[in-house]
């Protein structure tokens, strides 16, 4: 039943094994590569479409389930805010429970469960799991929706929303997303006090009859659980619901900018600035660009040993971290090189993450950088098999996004495969340096006379995005 | 290091160690002092590989503030065979994670490995005990990092400062009152020999524990360590100062002011007894009738029914000599701060009256079960419960394993005498917490 793949051992780390009395000047050798093995997970699909995924592992006398509904991007325009207020309503009580009730019978089994606007979560001791997934399934099925409970999830929200009014991290988050995919852009627009108070009960009811549905769904066990009694289960509480069918959305392409800009937000209570260097890009799991991608992502910003983090924090205290990120996936997705960078010195640490996109766009990385980034992806990935989860996670993932079945059992393989040509050429499609965004939010008076005087043309933006006159 | 986390928040009041099964160790002591502790779990092919120092920021001089947080960053410069810059890079390219931690009372160093570098890791931790490097420009550079932390973690974060308020007051006269970050005036003032001499004293094998979890063989393990280890030389014996704080008799009430945040907040906080004690357990327990899960007391009244609160919890800030518990509540709408202290006070006055339902004590058990469970999964979490139960419990690294059955045996009774005993009105600190015009 449990098909056990063994892939390529981390061949780069294997070599001969420890001598008797240790020389202290050498790094020691490492000893004989670990196979890494990966399981496949046991999958069943329901007649109304749910995919349910098993992965068996009796360490722990625990089984976790979630189910994940693969909605894809939503945009809400001006009803910003109704898909995360649906979800906390189904939370609220069900048909047949108050919410009192409800979450009574959840801590009565000492268990956690969720459910949210893209599914739901439920763990519990092996011998309370039934119950617990069940509940887990009634507050998906069978919501309430309270007109009080809407009333306090309102107000809570607004209130939320206040708290972070200035919060220079949180007014990052908002505008970065804004400025770069536009605010009519699911990734874009973003909730406000204006758009909450302008949601009623009835919107929220008809978001849940269109996005909560067994269409496009996936349901996953993990822990001490038989796959014969989760597929039970799994039956037992799904095998009858209907509802909508879904079709990923289709979004029209954001471009970048075709020049260079620098996007500022005042907030005059900030001691450190957010400081995001970002693009778009196109980059789906299956291109063949992905895992150098990686590469180039890790050498320039991925950890504490990297270019941005040498450069900004251990070479000139700029910083608690500087780091960078590659989205991918099948929507357009951001790189971006981040850091909080106390105001003073703003300017000089937007010129120094300048250069280290452009130096990594125009220079070849050398053969020992590429090689430990090599080493630190094929250890994460043996790492990452500490929790039984992961192979789920790869299952889902080859499903989701369309991959070769053994995307993941050859994964090591490709990746040990990219060259230093490879990283140079992705690192100059994918991390933008003539037309790209630097986005600054924080206290302006300190940094940006500094950055006009470097030569940048700085355009100011409130804390919604909306353009300042100067 | 790429998040290194200034003080363990034991905000959860549910930090319990140890697995339904029992965790299987190995333990034994070096010549010099250093006690090793080994767990075997071929589940993965991954290894935890650790250090328990202990020493915090309690250790640290009242002009001297910050020195343990400070050698957090600066045990990661070098060593006589690292160079400078080197360390965190020999971790991730060779497949491995690392960070470090300090509290007010202990510093913890870790890597996590694919199980075939072991010995690397035992390299590692090996010459950051032996033989670091301390000079000016490494003290320097990190002098400007910790500024950076302090600035992201404390003075740019909502709420930063609550712990910093009621820690002054509540432990006036232990160096709990000040926070593991320390002051800057005191790092600029510090010079490099007593950066030196601070690490003779505190990083020695004899106030260490090696903690090693993972797939790995016992026996070759153990050599390894010696080989590595034995010739670190042993330190003077740590002596700690015993505190003896004198009880608080009247509420004190103090105002905090911070231009990060728009929603104000409330808290009460107990001084309680130390990790140690059956006490700090109990008050666990306390914590979850309070505001864990969603039919926890303040959750249910405050945040479902009045709708008075934004958030509210309640939890035990547990540290080795004393430990600070904490009810807070951030106001729904523009509720009165007082309003919300009074509902929290009422559920505190009810733990102390009246016997929890048998319901109610039965779900207790079930959530203590559950999270005790999970507490194990990973490597590094059996690394560190297992250094713990050693560094905090009389040496007993079998704490581990005892945790739950003490749980089990904290009767009704027991719950309200507790509460009774330490959470009332003229023992704590009250703190206002005001958004800054």
């Amino acid at each position: 039943m449990k098909k056990i793949f063994i892939i390529a051992a981390i061949s780069l780390l294997a070599q001969g094994i420890s001598a008797q009395t240790i020389d202290r000047s050498q790094k020691p050798k490492p000893g004989p590569a670990p196979v890494i093995t990966i399981g496949d997970p046991v999958i069943y699909k329901l007649a109304n479409g749910i995919t349910v995924l098993v992965v068996e592992n009796h360490k722990l006398p625990k089984v976790s389930a979630s189910y994940s509904i693969d909605a894809g991007p939503i945009t809400e325009g001006a009803k910003a805010g109704v898909v995360s207020l649906m979800g906390s309503m189904l939370n609220e009580g069900t048909t047949t429970k108050t919410k009192a009730q409800f979450d009574e019978a959840v801590d009565q089994l000492g268990a956690d469960v969720n459910a949210g606007a893209y599914g739901g979560t439920a763990s519990a001791l092996t011998r309370y799991f039934e119950p617990a997934f069940m509940l887990m399934a009634e507050s998906i099925r069978q919501p309430a929706f309270p007109a009080a409970s809407f009333e306090k999830i309102k107000s809570q929200t607004i209130t939320g929303l206040k708290s972070n009014e200035k919060s220079a991290k949180a007014i990052s988050g908002r505008v970065v997303n804004a400025l770069v995919y536009g605010k009519n852009h699911p990734n874009g627009e973003f909730q406000t006090e204006t758009s909450i108070n302008g949601i009623t009960l009835d919107d929220v009811k008809s978001a849940y009859k269109k996005y909560v549905t067994p269409s496009r769904g996936y349901l996953t066990f993990v822990g001490d659980i038989k796959p014969e009694a989760a597929k039970a289960l799994a039956e037992k509480a799904f095998g009858d619901w209907k509802g909508a069918a879904l079709t990923l959305p289709v979004l029209a392409k954001v471009s970048n900018p075709t020049k260079t800009e620098v996007d500022v937000v005042n907030v005059s209570n900030a001691v450190q600035s957010e400081i995001t260097v970002t693009n778009l890009l196109d980059l789906p799991l299956s291109s063949p660009d992905y895992f150098a991608v990686l590469l180039a992502n890790q050498i320039l910003g991925g950890g504490s040993e990297s270019r941005l983090f040498m450069n900004l924090r251990e070479k000139h205290g700029f910083t608690y971290g500087a780091y960078a990120s590659t989205g991918s996936g099948r929507f357009q997705s951001k790189f971006s090189a981040t850091a909080a960078v106390r105001n003073e010195k703003v300017d000089s640490a937007v010129v120094e993450f300048l250069k280290e996109i452009n130096t990594i766009r125009t220079v070849k990385v050398s053969a020992e950088e590429l090689q430990n980034a090599k080493n630190l992806y094929n250890g994460s990935f043996a790492l990452g098999l500490e929790n039984p989860a992961r192979t789920a996670g790869f299952a889902s993932s080859i499903l989701i996004n369309n991959l070769p079945k053994d995307f993941y059992r050859t994964y090591l393989q490709k990746l040990n495969a990219v060259t230093i040509d490879d990283v140079l050429r992705v690192a100059k499609k994918y991390f933008n340096y003539d037309n790209t965004r630097v986005i600054v939010v924080g206290k302006t008076e300190a940094f940006v006379p500094g950055l006009t005087k470097a030569g940048f043309t700085v355009n100011t933006f409130d804390s919604y995005a909306s353009p300042i006159k100067k | 290091m790429k998040k290194r986390i200034l003080f363990a928040l034991a905000i959860s009041g549910l930090c319990l160690s140890a697995s339904a099964q029992k965790v299987q160790f190995t333990e034994f002591d070096l010549d010099n002092g250093l006690h090793v502790i080994l767990h075997q779990d071929k589940t993965a092919p991954v290894v935890a590989v650790s250090v328990m120092y202990h020493v915090g920021s309690k250790d640290e001089d009242t002009t001297r503030t910050g020195f343990a947080h400070f050698f957090e960053h600066l045990l990661f410069e070098g060593s006589k065979n690292i160079k400078r810059g080197e360390f965190m890079k020999l971790v991730s390219s060779n497949g491995g994670q690392n960070n470090a931690n300090t509290s007010q009372d202990r510093t913890f160093y870790y890597e996590v490995f694919p199980s075939n570098q072991l010995e690397l890791g035992l390299w590692l931790e090996s010459e950051r005990m032996l033989q670091p490097v301390i000079n000016e420009v490494g003290v320097k550079t990190q002098n400007e990092v910790v500024k950076e932390e302090k600035r992201l973690r404390i003075d740019n974060s909502p709420y930063g400062k609550f712990t910093e308020k009621i820690f002054a007051h509540l432990f006036d006269g232990h160096p709990y009152r000040w926070q593991p970050i320390g002051s800057m005036a005191h790092l600029d003032a510090a010079k490099l020999d007593e950066f030196i001499a601070f690490n003779k004293k505190y990083y020695v094998p004899n106030n260490a524990v090696l903690t090693i979890a993972g797939d790995l063989d016992i026996e070759k393990t153990k050599g390894l360590v010696k080989q590595y280890f034995a010739e670190v030389p042993k330190g003077a014996p740590v002596v700690r100062k015993e505190y003896k704080l004198p009880e608080i008799k009247k509420e004190i009430i103090d105002t905090a002011y911070d231009a990060n945040i728009q929603i104000p907040a409330i808290f009460a906080a107990y001084r309680v007894p130390g990790m140690k004690s059956r006490e700090s357990k109990v008050l666990g327990m306390i914590s979850s009738i309070l505001s864990g899960g969603g039919s926890s007391r303040l959750s249910t009244k405050m945040v479902d029914e009045k709708k008075t609160a934004l958030q509210v919890a309640a939890f035990n800030y547990s540290l080795e000599d004393y430990g600070a518990y904490i009810t807070l509540a951030l106001p729904n709408k523009n509720t009165p701060l007082n309003d919300l202290l009074k509902d929290i006070d009422e559920e505190v006055l009810r733990l102390q009256t009246d016997l929890i339902s048998e319901s109610d004590y039965k779900k207790l058990q079930n959530q203590f079960e559950n999270s005790y469970v999970s507490a194990n999964s990973r490597m590094l979490g059996v690394a560190e419960n297992l250094a713990n139960g050693y560094t905090f419990h009389n040496k007993d690294t079998d704490d581990i394993n005892k945790e739950l059955s003490i749980i089990q045996s904290i009767t009704r009774e027991e719950i309200r005498a507790v509460a009774k005993q330490y959470l009332n009105k003229n023992q704590r600190v009250v703190l206002y917490y005001l958004p800054k015009k």
